[in-house]
Protein backbone atom coordinates (compact mmCIF):
# COMPACT_ATOMS: atom_id res chain seq x y z
CA UNK A 1 0.00 0.00 0.00
CA UNK A 2 3.05 2.36 1.00
CA UNK A 3 4.66 1.62 -2.35
CA UNK A 4 2.01 1.95 -4.15
CA UNK A 5 1.45 5.65 -2.72
CA UNK A 6 4.67 6.29 -2.59
CA UNK A 7 4.81 5.55 -6.47
CA UNK A 8 1.68 7.75 -7.20
CA UNK A 9 3.36 10.63 -5.59
CA UNK A 10 6.40 10.44 -7.66
CA UNK A 11 4.62 9.78 -11.25
CA UNK A 12 2.53 13.81 -9.77
CA UNK A 13 6.21 15.00 -9.70
CA UNK A 14 5.79 15.81 -13.36
CA UNK A 15 3.84 18.84 -14.17
CA UNK A 16 2.25 20.07 -17.64
CA UNK A 17 3.18 23.50 -19.00
CA UNK A 18 2.12 26.20 -21.34
CA UNK A 19 2.79 24.09 -24.30
CA UNK A 20 0.80 21.53 -22.97
CA UNK A 21 4.01 19.40 -22.17
CA UNK A 22 5.27 17.44 -19.10
CA UNK A 23 8.19 19.10 -17.04
CA UNK A 24 9.42 18.80 -13.95
CA UNK A 25 10.20 22.30 -12.39
CA UNK A 26 11.19 23.66 -9.56
CA UNK A 27 12.79 27.55 -8.47
CA UNK A 28 15.17 27.07 -5.33
CA UNK A 29 16.18 30.80 -3.27
CA UNK A 30 19.96 30.61 -2.25
CA UNK A 31 20.66 33.45 -0.67
CA UNK A 32 24.16 34.73 -0.39
CA UNK A 33 25.49 33.86 -4.34
CA UNK A 34 25.76 35.37 -7.44
CA UNK A 35 25.16 34.55 -11.33
CA UNK A 36 28.43 33.42 -11.74
CA UNK A 37 28.66 31.16 -8.79
CA UNK A 38 25.44 29.17 -10.30
CA UNK A 39 27.30 28.69 -13.61
CA UNK A 40 30.43 27.44 -12.19
CA UNK A 41 28.70 25.00 -10.10
CA UNK A 42 26.22 23.43 -12.35
CA UNK A 43 28.88 23.25 -14.92
CA UNK A 44 31.02 20.98 -12.27
CA UNK A 45 28.03 19.70 -11.88
CA UNK A 46 27.04 18.19 -15.61
CA UNK A 47 30.87 17.61 -15.90
CA UNK A 48 30.75 15.37 -13.02
CA UNK A 49 27.45 13.87 -13.07
CA UNK A 50 26.03 13.30 -16.37
CA UNK A 51 28.91 13.68 -18.73
CA UNK A 52 27.14 12.05 -21.35
CA UNK A 53 24.64 14.61 -21.68
CA UNK A 54 25.18 17.99 -24.64
CA UNK A 55 25.56 21.11 -23.16
CA UNK A 56 23.91 23.58 -25.47
CA UNK A 57 26.09 26.91 -26.35
CA UNK A 58 24.85 30.20 -25.01
CA UNK A 59 25.50 33.37 -25.17
CA UNK A 60 23.62 34.15 -22.08
CA UNK A 61 25.85 33.57 -18.63
CA UNK A 62 22.59 33.26 -17.02
CA UNK A 63 21.51 30.00 -18.31
CA UNK A 64 22.60 26.28 -19.60
CA UNK A 65 20.62 23.91 -21.63
CA UNK A 66 21.21 20.82 -23.27
CA UNK A 67 19.80 17.32 -23.90
CA UNK A 68 20.53 13.83 -22.31
CA UNK A 69 18.49 10.54 -21.51
CA UNK A 70 17.53 7.99 -19.55
CA UNK A 71 17.00 4.34 -19.99
CA UNK A 72 13.80 2.76 -19.76
CA UNK A 73 14.12 -0.19 -17.57
CA UNK A 74 11.55 -2.73 -16.28
CA UNK A 75 12.15 -6.48 -14.40
CA UNK A 76 13.59 -7.11 -10.96
CA UNK A 77 16.36 -5.80 -9.44
CA UNK A 78 19.09 -8.26 -10.47
CA UNK A 79 18.43 -8.82 -13.85
CA UNK A 80 16.98 -6.10 -15.35
CA UNK A 81 15.01 -5.68 -19.32
CA UNK A 82 15.74 -2.37 -20.84
CA UNK A 83 12.12 -1.04 -22.85
CA UNK A 84 13.77 1.72 -24.20
CA UNK A 85 15.30 5.11 -23.65
CA UNK A 86 13.91 8.59 -22.88
CA UNK A 87 15.35 11.80 -24.34
CA UNK A 88 14.83 15.10 -22.87
CA UNK A 89 16.08 18.74 -22.47
CA UNK A 90 17.20 20.52 -19.39
CA UNK A 91 17.39 24.14 -18.68
CA UNK A 92 18.75 25.67 -15.77
CA UNK A 93 18.94 29.71 -15.03
CA UNK A 94 20.22 31.84 -12.62
CA UNK A 95 19.54 34.85 -10.84
CA UNK A 96 21.58 36.55 -7.95
CA UNK A 97 19.96 34.33 -4.98
CA UNK A 98 17.98 32.01 -6.76
CA UNK A 99 18.00 29.68 -9.36
CA UNK A 100 15.30 27.41 -11.49
CA UNK A 101 15.35 24.22 -13.55
CA UNK A 102 13.38 22.29 -15.76
CA UNK A 103 13.37 19.23 -17.44
CA UNK A 104 10.71 18.96 -20.30
CA UNK A 105 10.66 17.22 -24.09
CA UNK A 106 10.47 13.69 -23.00
CA UNK A 107 10.26 11.09 -25.83
CA UNK A 108 10.24 7.77 -25.52
CA UNK A 109 11.90 5.24 -28.29
CA UNK A 110 11.67 1.71 -27.63
CA UNK A 111 14.34 -0.75 -27.99
CA UNK A 112 14.70 -3.95 -29.59
CA UNK A 113 17.50 -6.69 -29.19
CA UNK A 114 18.96 -7.04 -32.39
CA UNK A 115 20.71 -10.84 -33.87
CA UNK A 116 23.67 -10.40 -31.52
CA UNK A 117 21.74 -9.80 -28.45
CA UNK A 118 22.30 -5.87 -27.48
CA UNK A 119 19.76 -3.51 -26.76
CA UNK A 120 19.10 -1.05 -29.60
CA UNK A 121 16.93 2.12 -30.35
CA UNK A 122 13.65 1.34 -33.36
CA UNK A 123 14.44 3.81 -35.63
CA UNK A 124 11.35 6.09 -36.46
CA UNK A 125 9.14 5.05 -33.42
CA UNK A 126 9.46 8.22 -31.09
CA UNK A 127 6.48 9.21 -28.70
CA UNK A 128 6.50 12.05 -26.51
CA UNK A 129 5.71 11.33 -23.13
CA UNK A 130 2.33 13.43 -23.79
CA UNK A 131 1.41 11.38 -26.35
CA UNK A 132 2.06 8.46 -24.53
CA UNK A 133 -1.64 7.06 -23.65
CA UNK A 134 -2.35 6.43 -27.37
CA UNK A 135 0.97 4.80 -28.10
CA UNK A 136 1.91 2.79 -25.17
CA UNK A 137 -0.23 0.71 -22.52
CA UNK A 138 -1.08 2.08 -19.30
CA UNK A 139 0.70 -0.12 -17.42
CA UNK A 140 4.13 1.22 -19.26
CA UNK A 141 3.31 4.87 -19.68
CA UNK A 142 2.68 4.34 -15.77
CA UNK A 143 5.84 2.64 -15.10
CA UNK A 144 8.13 5.64 -17.61
CA UNK A 145 6.34 7.99 -15.71
CA UNK A 146 7.42 7.09 -12.62
CA UNK A 147 11.16 6.54 -13.40
CA UNK A 148 11.31 9.72 -15.32
CA UNK A 149 9.67 11.39 -11.85
CA UNK A 150 12.38 9.75 -10.01
CA UNK A 151 15.06 10.75 -12.42
CA UNK A 152 14.01 14.24 -12.28
CA UNK A 153 14.10 14.34 -8.88
CA UNK A 154 17.60 13.22 -8.08
CA UNK A 155 18.51 15.57 -11.44
CA UNK A 156 17.69 18.04 -8.96
CA UNK A 157 18.51 17.39 -5.58
CA UNK A 158 22.16 16.72 -7.08
CA UNK A 159 22.41 19.66 -8.41
CA UNK A 160 21.29 21.44 -4.88
CA UNK A 161 24.13 19.74 -3.75
CA UNK A 162 26.50 20.84 -5.80
CA UNK A 163 25.42 24.39 -5.66
CA UNK A 164 25.65 24.21 -2.03
CA UNK A 165 29.24 23.02 -2.21
CA UNK A 166 32.17 25.60 -0.79
CA UNK A 167 34.01 25.27 -3.87
CA UNK A 168 32.35 23.55 -6.60
CA UNK A 169 35.35 22.63 -8.88
CA UNK A 170 38.42 21.06 -7.38
CA UNK A 171 41.38 24.14 -7.62
CA UNK A 172 44.18 23.06 -10.47
CA UNK A 173 47.49 24.38 -9.34
CA UNK A 174 50.45 23.51 -11.87
CA UNK A 175 53.09 24.26 -8.92
CA UNK A 176 53.35 22.17 -6.10
CA UNK A 177 53.92 23.61 -2.48
CA UNK A 178 57.58 24.16 -1.69
CA UNK A 179 58.25 23.55 1.88
CA UNK A 180 61.47 25.39 3.38
CA UNK A 181 63.23 23.93 5.72
CA UNK A 182 65.21 26.96 6.59
CA UNK A 183 62.83 29.05 8.99
CA UNK A 184 60.74 26.83 11.49
CA UNK B 1 25.36 -28.12 -18.20
CA UNK B 2 21.79 -26.71 -17.57
CA UNK B 3 22.84 -26.70 -13.47
CA UNK B 4 26.07 -24.80 -14.09
CA UNK B 5 24.16 -22.34 -16.24
CA UNK B 6 21.80 -21.68 -13.52
CA UNK B 7 24.51 -21.14 -11.04
CA UNK B 8 26.05 -19.18 -13.20
CA UNK B 9 22.97 -17.02 -13.46
CA UNK B 10 22.29 -16.74 -9.91
CA UNK B 11 26.06 -15.81 -9.40
CA UNK B 12 25.64 -13.41 -11.81
CA UNK B 13 22.04 -12.04 -9.93
CA UNK B 14 23.89 -12.00 -7.05
CA UNK B 15 27.15 -9.41 -7.87
CA UNK B 16 24.55 -7.18 -9.84
CA UNK B 17 22.56 -7.03 -6.38
CA UNK B 18 25.52 -6.76 -4.65
CA UNK B 19 27.11 -3.48 -6.67
CA UNK B 20 23.32 -2.06 -6.55
CA UNK B 21 23.78 -2.04 -2.94
CA UNK B 22 26.72 0.04 -3.34
CA UNK B 23 25.73 2.30 -5.81
CA UNK B 24 22.24 2.90 -6.12
CA UNK B 25 21.82 5.78 -8.35
CA UNK B 26 22.17 5.31 -11.93
CA UNK B 27 22.68 8.57 -13.87
CA UNK B 28 24.39 7.71 -17.26
CA UNK B 29 23.38 5.38 -20.28
CA UNK B 30 25.34 2.72 -18.86
CA UNK B 31 23.39 -0.75 -18.96
CA UNK B 32 23.17 -2.61 -15.77
CA UNK B 33 23.98 -6.48 -15.74
CA UNK B 34 20.73 -7.17 -18.52
CA UNK B 35 18.99 -10.65 -18.83
CA UNK B 36 17.12 -10.73 -22.07
CA UNK B 37 15.30 -13.94 -24.00
CA UNK B 38 12.07 -15.51 -24.65
CA UNK B 39 9.93 -18.63 -24.94
CA UNK B 40 7.66 -19.25 -27.80
CA UNK B 41 5.04 -22.12 -28.62
CA UNK B 42 3.28 -22.46 -31.67
CA UNK B 43 0.72 -24.36 -33.30
CA UNK B 44 1.02 -25.57 -36.78
CA UNK B 45 -1.82 -26.94 -39.51
CA UNK B 46 -0.72 -27.82 -43.08
CA UNK B 47 -3.77 -28.05 -45.42
CA UNK B 48 -2.47 -31.22 -46.77
CA UNK B 49 -2.77 -33.21 -43.48
CA UNK B 50 1.26 -33.29 -42.96
CA UNK B 51 4.33 -30.75 -42.89
CA UNK B 52 5.19 -29.35 -46.41
CA UNK B 53 6.90 -26.10 -46.22
CA UNK B 54 10.30 -27.09 -45.35
CA UNK B 55 11.70 -23.57 -43.96
CA UNK B 56 12.97 -23.29 -40.77
CA UNK B 57 11.27 -23.53 -37.16
CA UNK B 58 7.21 -24.06 -36.96
CA UNK B 59 7.71 -27.41 -38.44
CA UNK B 60 5.41 -29.93 -36.65
CA UNK B 61 2.62 -30.72 -38.04
CA UNK B 62 -1.24 -30.75 -35.90
CA UNK B 63 1.12 -30.47 -32.74
CA UNK B 64 1.31 -27.97 -29.99
CA UNK B 65 4.58 -27.75 -29.98
CA UNK B 66 7.91 -25.58 -28.57
CA UNK B 67 10.48 -23.10 -29.98
CA UNK B 68 12.88 -22.32 -27.57
CA UNK B 69 13.12 -21.12 -24.44
CA UNK B 70 16.12 -18.44 -25.09
CA UNK B 71 18.29 -16.99 -22.10
CA UNK B 72 21.00 -14.09 -22.63
CA UNK B 73 23.26 -12.11 -20.91
CA UNK B 74 24.99 -8.39 -21.04
CA UNK B 75 26.83 -6.01 -19.99
CA UNK B 76 29.18 -3.15 -20.93
CA UNK B 77 31.83 -1.71 -18.30
CA UNK B 78 33.48 1.39 -19.77
CA UNK B 79 34.91 0.32 -23.55
CA UNK B 80 34.70 -3.68 -22.94
CA UNK B 81 31.06 -5.70 -22.98
CA UNK B 82 30.01 -9.34 -23.08
CA UNK B 83 27.16 -10.86 -24.51
CA UNK B 84 26.50 -15.25 -23.60
CA UNK B 85 22.90 -16.42 -25.15
CA UNK B 86 22.14 -20.03 -24.65
CA UNK B 87 18.77 -21.55 -26.10
CA UNK B 88 16.86 -24.78 -25.41
CA UNK B 89 14.44 -26.10 -27.27
CA UNK B 90 14.08 -27.90 -31.03
CA UNK B 91 14.10 -23.92 -32.44
CA UNK B 92 17.13 -23.28 -30.79
CA UNK B 93 18.85 -27.22 -30.90
CA UNK B 94 18.40 -29.60 -33.78
CA UNK B 95 16.09 -26.98 -36.28
CA UNK B 96 19.37 -24.58 -36.11
CA UNK B 97 22.75 -26.53 -35.55
CA UNK B 98 23.18 -29.88 -37.32
CA UNK B 99 25.70 -30.93 -34.77
CA UNK B 100 23.58 -29.99 -31.64
CA UNK B 101 23.85 -31.41 -28.02
CA UNK B 102 21.18 -30.53 -25.25
CA UNK B 103 21.55 -26.63 -26.05
CA UNK B 104 22.23 -24.00 -28.27
CA UNK B 105 25.01 -20.87 -28.20
CA UNK B 106 23.34 -18.28 -29.97
CA UNK B 107 26.02 -15.66 -29.42
CA UNK B 108 28.65 -15.68 -27.57
CA UNK B 109 31.45 -13.14 -27.68
CA UNK B 110 33.20 -10.15 -25.80
CA UNK B 111 34.23 -6.67 -27.63
CA UNK B 112 36.02 -3.80 -27.00
CA UNK B 113 35.69 -0.46 -28.27
CA UNK B 114 39.50 0.54 -29.44
CA UNK B 115 38.30 4.11 -30.09
CA UNK B 116 34.78 5.96 -30.14
CA UNK B 117 34.82 4.38 -34.04
CA UNK B 118 36.58 1.17 -33.64
CA UNK B 119 35.36 -1.91 -31.82
CA UNK B 120 36.77 -5.30 -31.92
CA UNK B 121 34.76 -8.57 -31.61
CA UNK B 122 35.68 -12.10 -31.45
CA UNK B 123 33.70 -14.96 -30.71
CA UNK B 124 30.41 -16.99 -31.86
CA UNK B 125 27.55 -14.50 -33.31
CA UNK B 126 24.73 -14.04 -35.24
CA UNK B 127 25.72 -13.85 -38.70
CA UNK B 128 25.82 -10.14 -40.70
CA UNK B 129 24.08 -12.37 -43.66
CA UNK B 130 20.22 -12.15 -44.20
CA UNK B 131 16.68 -9.96 -42.51
CA UNK B 132 15.87 -13.02 -40.61
CA UNK B 133 17.20 -14.32 -37.65
CA UNK B 134 16.80 -17.26 -35.51
CA UNK B 135 15.49 -15.51 -32.56
CA UNK B 136 12.01 -15.40 -32.92
CA UNK B 137 11.48 -12.25 -31.55
CA UNK B 138 14.29 -10.55 -34.03
CA UNK B 139 11.18 -11.97 -37.20
CA UNK B 140 8.09 -10.65 -37.53
CA UNK B 141 6.58 -13.92 -39.39
CA UNK B 142 6.98 -16.46 -37.09
CA UNK B 143 7.84 -19.06 -39.62
CA UNK B 144 11.23 -18.34 -41.94
CA UNK B 145 12.18 -17.36 -45.79
CA UNK B 146 13.63 -19.36 -47.72
CA UNK B 147 16.92 -17.14 -47.76
CA UNK B 148 17.07 -17.36 -43.94
CA UNK B 149 16.47 -21.14 -44.31
CA UNK B 150 19.35 -21.96 -47.03
CA UNK B 151 21.88 -18.81 -45.73
CA UNK B 152 24.29 -19.22 -42.95
CA UNK B 153 22.85 -18.51 -39.33
CA UNK B 154 25.82 -17.98 -37.49
CA UNK B 155 29.56 -17.43 -37.84
CA UNK B 156 32.42 -17.86 -35.93
CA UNK B 157 35.39 -15.45 -36.48
CA UNK B 158 36.90 -12.15 -35.74
CA UNK B 159 35.63 -8.80 -36.88
CA UNK B 160 36.73 -5.37 -36.74
CA UNK B 161 34.14 -2.48 -37.35
CA UNK B 162 34.91 1.10 -37.80
CA UNK B 163 31.95 4.03 -38.29
CA UNK B 164 33.09 6.97 -40.20
CA UNK B 165 30.32 8.86 -39.52
CA UNK B 166 26.61 7.91 -38.12
CA UNK B 167 25.19 7.21 -41.56
CA UNK B 168 28.03 4.86 -43.26
CA UNK B 169 30.52 2.11 -40.92
CA UNK B 170 32.12 -0.96 -42.41
CA UNK B 171 32.76 -3.94 -40.97
CA UNK B 172 35.48 -6.70 -41.90
CA UNK B 173 36.03 -9.96 -40.42
CA UNK B 174 37.67 -13.37 -41.14
CA UNK B 175 35.47 -16.10 -39.25
CA UNK B 176 35.78 -19.91 -39.71
CA UNK B 177 35.40 -22.13 -42.60
CA UNK B 178 31.95 -23.83 -41.82
CA UNK B 179 28.73 -21.87 -40.45
CA UNK B 180 26.59 -22.85 -38.18
CA UNK B 181 29.37 -24.76 -36.27
CA UNK B 182 31.52 -23.57 -32.88
CA UNK B 183 34.78 -24.65 -34.28
CA UNK B 184 36.13 -24.79 -38.28
CA UNK B 185 36.89 -27.64 -40.42
CA UNK B 186 39.97 -26.62 -41.23
CA UNK B 187 40.64 -23.24 -41.16
CA UNK B 188 39.65 -19.55 -40.62
CA UNK B 189 38.73 -18.57 -44.56
CA UNK B 190 35.39 -17.28 -44.68
CA UNK B 191 36.00 -13.32 -45.29
CA UNK B 192 33.19 -11.31 -44.34
CA UNK B 193 31.86 -7.92 -44.45
CA UNK B 194 29.63 -5.55 -44.20
CA UNK B 195 28.90 -2.22 -45.58
CA UNK B 196 26.01 -0.24 -43.36
CA UNK B 197 24.44 2.64 -44.87
CA UNK B 198 21.70 4.97 -43.77
CA UNK B 199 20.56 6.97 -46.91
CA UNK B 200 17.90 8.67 -44.67
CA UNK B 201 17.01 9.09 -40.90
CA UNK B 202 14.90 5.23 -40.54
CA UNK B 203 16.28 3.69 -43.76
CA UNK B 204 19.07 1.41 -43.14
CA UNK B 205 20.64 -0.73 -45.89
CA UNK B 206 23.30 -3.59 -45.16
CA UNK B 207 25.55 -4.94 -48.15
CA UNK B 208 26.46 -7.65 -46.96
CA UNK B 209 29.32 -10.26 -48.60
CA UNK B 210 30.94 -13.74 -46.79
CA UNK B 211 32.88 -15.78 -49.41
CA UNK B 212 35.82 -18.68 -48.58
CA UNK B 213 37.26 -21.91 -50.40
CA UNK B 214 35.05 -23.91 -47.78
CA UNK B 215 32.21 -22.06 -47.68
CA UNK B 216 31.63 -20.57 -50.63
CA UNK B 217 30.01 -16.57 -51.60
CA UNK B 218 26.93 -15.30 -50.00
CA UNK B 219 26.43 -11.70 -51.50
CA UNK B 220 23.23 -10.03 -49.53
CA UNK B 221 21.56 -6.86 -49.49
CA UNK B 222 19.12 -6.27 -46.20
CA UNK B 223 17.11 -2.86 -45.58
CA UNK B 224 14.50 -1.86 -43.95
CA UNK B 225 12.53 2.03 -43.74
CA UNK B 226 10.54 3.00 -41.24
CA UNK B 227 8.54 5.42 -43.73
CA UNK B 228 5.83 6.56 -41.32
CA UNK B 229 5.37 5.25 -37.44
CA UNK B 230 2.81 2.82 -38.98
CA UNK B 231 4.68 1.93 -41.91
CA UNK B 232 7.89 -0.30 -42.44
CA UNK B 233 8.98 -1.62 -45.58
CA UNK B 234 12.12 -4.19 -45.65
CA UNK B 235 13.59 -5.92 -48.23
CA UNK B 236 16.18 -8.54 -48.57
CA UNK B 237 18.16 -10.17 -52.03
CA UNK B 238 20.54 -12.50 -51.76
CA UNK B 239 22.37 -15.23 -53.90
CA UNK B 240 24.91 -17.63 -52.76
CA UNK B 241 27.50 -20.19 -55.06
CA UNK B 242 29.21 -23.35 -53.23
CA UNK B 243 32.99 -23.55 -53.66
CA UNK B 244 31.95 -26.45 -56.26
CA UNK B 245 29.88 -28.10 -58.55
CA UNK B 246 27.75 -25.79 -59.01
CA UNK B 247 23.79 -24.99 -57.24
CA UNK B 248 23.33 -22.45 -54.55
CA UNK B 249 20.13 -20.35 -54.72
CA UNK B 250 19.26 -16.57 -55.16
CA UNK B 251 16.19 -14.77 -54.19
CA UNK B 252 14.27 -11.88 -53.36
CA UNK B 253 11.84 -11.04 -50.37
CA UNK B 254 9.80 -7.84 -49.79
CA UNK B 255 8.29 -7.53 -46.02
CA UNK B 256 5.88 -4.57 -46.12
CA UNK B 257 4.50 -3.99 -42.56
CA UNK B 258 1.21 -2.20 -41.08
CA UNK B 259 0.56 -0.78 -37.27
CA UNK B 260 -3.31 -0.48 -37.25
CA UNK B 261 -3.82 0.38 -33.80
CA UNK B 262 -1.13 0.30 -30.79
CA UNK B 263 -1.21 -3.37 -30.50
CA UNK B 264 -1.85 -4.87 -33.60
CA UNK B 265 0.39 -4.92 -36.72
CA UNK B 266 -0.04 -6.40 -39.86
CA UNK B 267 2.54 -8.05 -42.23
CA UNK B 268 3.25 -9.32 -45.30
CA UNK B 269 6.46 -11.64 -46.66
CA UNK B 270 6.38 -12.26 -50.58
CA UNK B 271 9.44 -13.92 -51.17
CA UNK B 272 11.13 -15.31 -54.94
CA UNK B 273 13.47 -18.33 -54.38
CA UNK B 274 15.14 -20.17 -57.20
CA UNK B 275 17.86 -23.03 -57.04
CA UNK B 276 20.33 -22.73 -59.03
CA UNK B 277 21.29 -25.71 -61.29
CA UNK B 278 23.87 -28.29 -59.93
CA UNK B 279 26.68 -30.13 -61.98
CA UNK B 280 27.24 -33.95 -61.63
CA UNK B 281 28.54 -35.54 -58.01
CA UNK B 282 27.32 -32.27 -56.57
CA UNK B 283 26.20 -33.35 -52.90
CA UNK B 284 24.74 -29.47 -52.38
CA UNK B 285 21.20 -29.71 -50.93
CA UNK B 286 18.64 -26.91 -49.99
CA UNK B 287 15.68 -26.50 -48.39
CA UNK B 288 13.11 -25.53 -51.27
CA UNK B 289 12.33 -26.32 -54.90
CA UNK B 290 14.48 -29.17 -56.33
CA UNK B 291 17.53 -27.54 -58.34
CA UNK B 292 16.22 -25.54 -61.09
CA UNK B 293 12.93 -24.50 -60.02
CA UNK B 294 11.52 -21.28 -58.27
CA UNK B 295 9.12 -20.92 -55.27
CA UNK B 296 6.95 -17.98 -54.00
CA UNK B 297 6.06 -17.90 -50.88
CA UNK B 298 3.22 -15.62 -49.45
CA UNK B 299 2.90 -14.77 -46.19
CA UNK B 300 0.43 -12.98 -44.19
CA UNK B 301 1.12 -12.35 -40.52
CA UNK B 302 -0.28 -10.46 -38.04
CA UNK B 303 1.41 -9.48 -34.41
CA UNK B 304 -0.72 -9.09 -31.09
CA UNK B 305 0.70 -7.73 -28.19
CA UNK B 306 -0.21 -8.35 -25.00
CA UNK B 307 2.27 -6.98 -22.74
CA UNK B 308 5.51 -8.57 -23.36
CA UNK B 309 3.23 -11.50 -24.81
CA UNK B 310 3.01 -11.45 -28.25
CA UNK B 311 0.57 -13.66 -30.84
CA UNK B 312 1.91 -14.63 -34.18
CA UNK B 313 -1.67 -16.05 -36.27
CA UNK B 314 0.04 -16.53 -39.88
CA UNK B 315 -1.44 -17.99 -43.06
CA UNK B 316 1.27 -19.11 -45.97
CA UNK B 317 0.47 -20.11 -49.54
CA UNK B 318 3.46 -21.72 -51.58
CA UNK B 319 4.23 -21.97 -55.26
CA UNK B 320 6.50 -23.62 -56.82
CA UNK B 321 6.59 -22.62 -60.53
CA UNK B 322 6.84 -26.21 -62.30
CA UNK B 323 5.28 -29.78 -60.56
CA UNK B 324 8.40 -31.52 -61.30
CA UNK B 325 10.55 -29.31 -59.20
CA UNK B 326 8.11 -29.61 -56.18
CA UNK B 327 8.68 -31.55 -53.25
CA UNK B 328 5.26 -30.50 -51.84
CA UNK B 329 2.54 -33.53 -51.80
CA UNK B 330 -1.09 -33.62 -51.30
CA UNK B 331 -3.46 -35.25 -48.55
CA UNK B 332 -3.05 -38.09 -50.69
CA UNK B 333 0.38 -37.77 -50.68
CA UNK B 334 0.56 -37.16 -54.65
CA UNK B 335 2.60 -34.73 -55.94
CA UNK B 336 1.51 -30.62 -56.11
CA UNK B 337 3.09 -27.30 -57.05
CA UNK B 338 1.85 -25.78 -53.69
CA UNK B 339 1.85 -25.88 -50.40
CA UNK B 340 -0.24 -24.15 -47.76
CA UNK B 341 -0.10 -23.68 -43.79
CA UNK B 342 -1.78 -21.79 -40.55
CA UNK B 343 0.55 -21.15 -37.35
CA UNK B 344 -1.11 -19.71 -34.88
CA UNK B 345 2.36 -19.02 -31.74
CA UNK B 346 3.29 -16.86 -29.00
CA UNK B 347 6.20 -15.66 -28.00
CA UNK B 348 7.05 -14.10 -24.91
CA UNK B 349 10.04 -11.39 -24.80
CA UNK B 350 11.92 -10.26 -21.62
Amino acid sequence: MLAVKSAVAQKDLLSIDEHNKYIYYQVVPQPGLTVDTFQNRTAYFLKTNYPKNKVNKSELPESITGTGKLLMLTGISAAKHIDGEVNYTFNIEYKDQKYRYWLTDFVFTPYYVDRYGNSVPQPGIDVPLENGAAKLEKGQLNNYSIQISNYSKQFGDRLKQYMLMVSAAPIKSDKKKVITTKDW
Amino acid sequence: MKKKFLLLLLAASAFSYASKAQDTVKTTADAPLVLYGSVDTYYKDDLSGHANIPTSFASDNNSVSIGMIDLGLKKTVGNASFVGELSFGPRGQEQSLPNSGNYHIQNLYVSYNLTSKLSATAGYMSTFIGYEVISPTGNFNYSTSYLFTNGPFQNAGFKLTYAFSDKVSLMAGIFNDQWNAYTSQHDVSTFGAQLTITPVKNWTAYLNVATGPTSGTELDLTTAYQITTAFKLGLNAATFSPSHYGGGFSGVALYPQLAVSKVVTLGLREEYFKAKTVDAGSTYVLAGPLPGGSVIGSTLTANIKAGPLTFIPEVRLDNVNKKQYSTFTDSSLAPTASASQFVLAAVYAF
